[in-house]
């Protein structure tokens, strides 16, 4: 596009720094896969943590991983983007709204761990949850919620005014302008969002830990009510312990969690292009 | 973006301003002679919005009290100007500095690998590179910012400290300088990817009239791009920061837990979220000082990354 042409320090110094960047990438792939070969199987994958490294698999890990997922987007998605539509399409312009708003939004750049803290008090202590899977979901949630929510109403107010003055001119109400224009015009951007949110959240192992994910759960979770247990947390604490064993273990654990998220990313993206060709 | 930084007055409102000139004008000026629809949409995106409003209360309130109560026992003079932070020790001493100290090196040490890295490699992806070798390393970057921080705790831990191991063999298994690094890449794709979008940003017509001007491409960068772009990169180095101040997994495996005061990167150190997890893990029971002592700390660095934060939002423009 506005290329420049290749002399002088600055080029240097990017050629320099980009190939640090590259050369990184590659090494953290080369090194997981690496130490995770020999350990990915069938049996690593619907097995069940064990003191012996050559038994130990990840299949109940696994399983809270995808309960959380689910039950985050379950939450997170509608309000986050309802509170976006809300707050671009309806909310008064006031100094209040406007603080509230940001209020909110300054939430994204909270780490999670503090929303763990959070759940522990509230879901774990407070509702009287316990470590269940539920109590990951809600704190989970409430860790998306603010993400979904900045990049729901990014997405809304790139919808030129222009499309909403020329639906109400036609005589369209509220919830038409926003169910035939707003939200189909902002879907592209809203989905980015939402996978964004998702991805953070289901790579979080911190607020897990707080709220007491347990890593020696042996069996699946069935339902909401059951211990908490995940991926993120199952890296955790196999990372910790030194025996070689447990290391290519949690390298291998690690893969896994890095490939689920990269098909979130890539699911994210093909719907994004459906969406986009569904709205010209 | 203009040449001086400053916004161009947007000419018309980026929403529309409801109840204004765009809002539907409804015979009778109410609600009530509307589709139920139309009421039971607004109720519910309503509905929304007070819940996510509730949440963010409920992570502010949560914090705030239990810390309250532990500053009832322990006064903030002590919390922050003590220089041990032992809450299990017999005379338990609630010293906060040698945690926020740790936080700020491991954080100050990351900022020095992820800002020239990743602001060279936006502006070398931007200006420089062939299309070929600019996906390749959006690739690159969209990579590292997938990984989950706990995989890159893994790799400090086991790869990256073992490997200085080789430099300076004095190092301890726990220390400061992996967890910088570490972190430090764990932050470039943030500091890359923010920045590049502030780069794009910048007018190409500016570059032009640069180049036009005789100007080499490294004096229309320093003089021209990076002046337009300066508020867009110094938000991705802002909201950059807060994250390497928040993360957790990264030190609580590499950097250690020894709340200790030391300038030396090959100790290990203490940070304000490697006590929050490892404190928690230990099972604290509601109502105990201990278990408000992790809340006093998540208030402190709730406080800290909150308002990086906004400032780095303020900083991109994002609040009219």
């Amino acid at each position: 596009m506005k290329r420049f042409r290749h002399h002088g320090p600055v080029s240097a110094a990017g050629s320099v720094a980009a190939s640090v960047t590259l050369a990184t990438a590659m090494t953290l792939i080369a090194i997981l896969l690496v130490q995770a070969r020999g350990v990915l199987d069938f049996g690593f994958l619907l097995g069940t943590p064990s003191r012996f490294a050559a038994q130990a698999g990840i299949g109940p890990a696994l399983a809270g991983t995808l309960w959380l997922t689910l039950l985050t987007a379950a939450i997170a998605c509608p309000v986050g983007v309802g509170a976006a539509v809300y707050f671009e399409e309806y909310a008064p312009r006031t100094r209040t709204m406007l603080a509230i708003e940001s209020a909110v939004a300054n939430l994204a750049g909270v780490p999670p761990l503090v929303f763990g803290v959070a759940g522990l008090a509230l879901f774990v202590r407070g509702l009287g949850l316990g470590s269940t899977v539920l109590a990951g979901g809600l704190t989970l949630a409430m860790l998306a919620l603010p993400t979904v929510l900045v990049t729901s109403q990014e997405a809304i107010r790139q919808v030129p005014t222009g499309v909403r003055a020329a639906a109400y001119a036609l005589g369209a109400t509220r919830w038409e302008v926003i169910r035939r224009q707003v939200l189909p015009a902002a879907a592209p951007g809203i989905v980015t969002g939402l996978t964004l949110a998702l991805a953070r959240t289901a790579g979080a192992a911190a607020p897990l830990l707080v709220i007491g994910a347990a890593s020696f759960i042996t069996y699946a979770p069935g339902t909401p009510g059951d211990p908490l247990t995940a991926l993120p947390t199952r890296v955790f604490a196999w990372s910790a312990r030194s025996q070689p064993g447990f290391t290519a273990l949690a390298a291998g654990a690690g893969v896994v969690l890095l490939a689920l998220l990269l098909v979130l990313h890539l699911a994210g993206m093909a719907l994004r292009r459906r969406l986009a060709g569904a709205a010209r | 973006m203009m040449a001086d930084g400053s916004r161009p007055k947007s000419p018309e409102p980026a929403r529309a301003p409801p109840d204004g000139p765009l809002a539907p004008a409804f015979p009778g000026g109410g609600t009530a002679s509307l589709a139920l629809s139309e009421r039971v949409a607004a109720r519910f995106f309503q509905l929304c919005a007070v819940l996510a409003a509730l949440a963010a209360i409920a992570v502010a309130a949560t914090l705030g009290s239990e810390a309250v109560l532990f500053f009832t026992e322990v006064s903030p003079v002590r919390f922050f100007s003590e220089l041990a932070w032992t809450p299990l020790a017999e005379e338990p001493r609630f010293g906060v500095l040698p945690l926020i100290a740790a936080t700020a090196q491991i954080t100050a040490g990351a900022a020095v690998v992820a800002f020239p890295l990743g602001l060279l490699t936006a502006i070398y992806a931007e200006y420089y590179a062939d299309p070929r070798v600019a996906g390749l390393l959006t690739v690159a970057v969209t990579v590292l910012a997938a990984v989950p921080t706990v995989v890159y705790g893994y790799v400090a831990l086991n790869f990256v400290t073992p490997a200085l191991r080789n430099i300076w063999p004095s190092i301890e298994a726990y220390n400061g300088i992996s967890a910088c690094l570490v972190v430090g890449v764990m932050i470039l794709p943030t500091v890359a990817l923010l920045s590049r979008g502030a780069l794009k940003a910048v007018s190409p017509s500016l570059t032009d009239a640069g180049l036009a001007l005789g100007a080499s491409s490294a004096r229309v960068l320093v003089r021209v791009v990076l002046p337009a772009a300066s508020r867009g990169i110094a938000a991705a180095l802002a909201l950059a920061l807060a994250r390497a101040a928040g993360e957790t997994m990264i030190v609580t495996l590499a950097a250690g837990n020894q709340a200790r005061l030391t300038w030396s990167p090959l100790e290990g150190i203490r940070t304000l979220t490697a006590y929050i997890a490892q404190a928690s893990m230990g099972d604290a029971a509601s109502g105990t000082l201990e278990y408000r002592a992790f809340f006093a700390v998540a208030a402190v660095l709730f406080a800290i990354t909150y308002a990086v934060n906004a400032l780095g939002r303020w900083l991109a423009g994002g609040r009219r």
